[in-house]
């Protein structure tokens, strides 16, 4: 019981403090630009490195948060000069569920807390990224916004200020390419296939790209006819890896054996046709060969996505075909000799109980 | 009095006691221990090897799904199916020897060679049984659905084993053969497995347990012996042996 009171009066403290600050007497923002509203503006920290304390009022003016004055995000700067360093805002000061200011949120929000850039901000990682990280400071604007950091064709370049490599790749691979030369939106961007707040560890069971849900990511795009009928690529190809002995063995859990991933590549996805890809015939033996020791050109002869029941796959099509009419036909003979065979039984007790053949 | 089991003696022409009028309780032996072992250690092996390996196939099934989770998943699956593989294994090089070295393994191998009669036999029943003809054929030690069965396990058992070895040890198959052989392997193990689960089930099951003359169960797979009556009935020319054997003898 006590700790239910606790509870509430920890949320009604709160509820409170979220009010009083959202409606706290706003420092007009001419008091702050006399300072950052000088584009020289700028302080060097212990470590030697020059931050830029400038604030463009019109990025701010343009922002969602035009309305909002400087101390309604910093809100610990209570004085002017600063005698201590202001801290990092706090966004969850209005973005809470039931706020009374209307600041948008969404449960999404809870899952960043276990996301592994929420635990690494927690566990005190200094560059774990906080949500203005992402969506922007001064400059925040909705994400249908072209001019956001996280509308969908700016997304890889806001994930690729700290994964660096990796944006390297993904601007190289066939996904990357088509989104930043030709704007296409159906190619997945970085939050397509980890998703947004709740983006775990590759390693973490939970992920979206864990290996044993790769195929799955994958096929949100892969398996639509819809989508693939655009580009002349076949949508069966997680459908046959799914009947594969790799599919099925991921399916029943193993984490070893090969996903999508493992032989197309992850950020550097690239067309089979591109002498870089992977799965370029002359990269096959090498790209089998990380499981597959001693790897060699057999490999790449014959149909990999093979789908018995498709012309297409050539010979193993007319072995199948032939094998299941073998099957039904032997079937219906042997049925048929069964019935023929107690069709006679029945007749032989007839005539032992009345002794009479058959007429 | 029934001939002693004697399994030294099995395969050859059954012996009845000398002396002795014959009767429909006597009975003779129709398998070996030695025969009757190799079929418990050939159907226990398959009958793993096809629940194992047609749960992959249809891993969708839901049932398939609970075996294979019961199996202690893929991983473990692929084990059982691959010892019992080696049983089936051991046991078919056991019967290979059996019938080239072994008389009684011999003599009983020359009775299931399919001959022209089995072909006429086949006709004949089917005329027997559509009413087209009053005479029921007659069947030596084994009949044409019995020589059928064997040539069929065979040929089968053959074709399973050879195309297992490729799938098993697929990196070292690889190195010699082109994907396209390993993906005709696989359909070939997959359907020639589903062929002969269900030529067993269904017809070798019908044979020996369903067939009204047999409910529930004959029994010969487990005593290895069989009556004169049933002999009468089923292999006529083989009780004929018999009783001539036994009128010689007198």
């Amino acid at each position: 019981m006590s700790r239910f009171i606790l509870q509430f009066c920890a949320v009604a403290l709160f509820v409170f403090a979220g009010v009083t600050v959202c409606y706290a007497q706003p420092v007009d923002l001419q008091k702050c630009t006399i300072c950052h509203g000088k584009p020289g503006h700028k302080r060097i920290d212990d470590s030697g490195h020059v931050q830029s304390l400038f604030v463009d009022e019109k990025i701010l003016k343009g922002s969602v948060h035009a309305v909002r004055a400087c101390t309604d995000c910093h809100a610990d700067v209570t004085e002017i000069p600063h005698r201590v360093l202001p801290k990092k805002v706090n966004c969850t000061r209005c973005h809470y569920l039931g706020n009374p200011v209307g600041a948008p949120q969404d449960v999404d929000y809870q899952a960043y807390l276990k996301s592994v850039h929420g635990r690494a901000a927690a566990n005190g990682k200094k560059d774990a990224p906080w949500c203005q990280d992402c969506h922007g400071n001064h400059n925040i604007k909705a994400h249908t916004n072209p001019g956001s950091n996280i509308f969908r064709d700016s997304i890889p370049k806001t994930c690729g200020r700290c994964h660096v490599d990796i944006y390297a790749q993904y601007r190289e691979s066939v996904h990357g390419e088509a989104l930043i030369a030709k704007g296409n939106q159906d190619v997945p961007v970085c939050t397509s296939c980890h998703g947004e707040h709740n983006i775990l560890a590759p390693t973490d069971p939970g992920s979206t790209v864990y290996p044993s849900h790769v195929a799955e990511a994958c096929s949100h795009c892969h398996a639509a006819e819809t989508i693939m009928g655009k580009y002349g690529i076949e949508s069966e190809q997680v459908a046959t890896y799914d009947e594969s002995f790799h599919g099925i063995a991921g399916k029943f859990g193993s984490a070893t054996v090969a996903n999508c991933a493992s032989c197309h590549g992850v950020h550097d996805i690239r067309r089979p046709n591109d002498p870089k890809s992977s799965v370029y015939i002359d990269n096959i033996p090498k790209t089998c060969g990380r499981c597959h020791e001693g790897a060699n050109i057999n490999y790449a002869k014959g149909k990999i996505h093979v789908d018995a029941k498709k012309k297409e796959a050539g010979i193993v099509y007319y072995v199948a075909f032939a094998f299941k009419w073998l099957t039904i036909l032997t079937m219906i003979g042997l049925i048929a000799h069964i019935m023929l065979d107690l069709n006679k039984k029945a007749k032989n007790s007839r005539q032992r109980k009345t002794g009479q053949p058959d007429a | 009095m029934p001939s002693k089991e004697n399994d030294a003696a099995a395969g050859q022409a059954p012996s009845v006691a000398v002396g002795k009028s014959l009767n429909d309780e006597m009975e003779i032996t129709r398998f070996s221990l030695n025969f009757r072992i190799q079929h418990i250690v050939l159907f226990t092996s398959l009958i793993v090897l096809g629940i194992t390996g047609l749960s992959l196939m249809f891993h969708d099934n839901w049932l398939a799904t609970l075996i294979i989770r019961l199996e202690g998943g893929v991983e473990i699956r692929g084990l059982i199916h691959r010892v019992a593989a080696v049983v089936l294994i051991a046991g078919s090089l056991y019967h290979v020897f059996y019938v080239m070295f072994t008389e009684a393994g011999h003599t009983e191998f020359m009775k299931l060679k399919p001959g022209r009669k089995d072909f006429s036999d086949f006709r004949q029943a089917l005329k027997f049984d559509l009413g087209l003809s009053d005479k029921e054929p007659v069947f030596e030690k084994f009949d044409y659905v019995q020589k059928f069965q064997y040539g069929g396990v065979v040929v089968g058992v053959a074709t399973m084993i050879f195309s297992g070895f490729i799938l098993w040890f697929e990196t070292p198959s690889m190195a010699v053969v082109p994907k396209w052989v390993i993906d005709v392997t696989l359909i070939v193990h997959g359907y020639e497995g589903l062929l002969a689960f269900l030529i067993l089930f269904l017809w070798h099951q019908y044979n020996v347990h369903l067939n009204p003359t047999v409910f529930p169960m004959d029994r010969a797979w487990l005593t290895g012996r069989i009556s004169l009556k049933d002999l009468k009935e089923k292999h006529y020319l083989e009780y004929e042996e018999v009783v001539r054997k036994s009128q010689d003898n007198e």
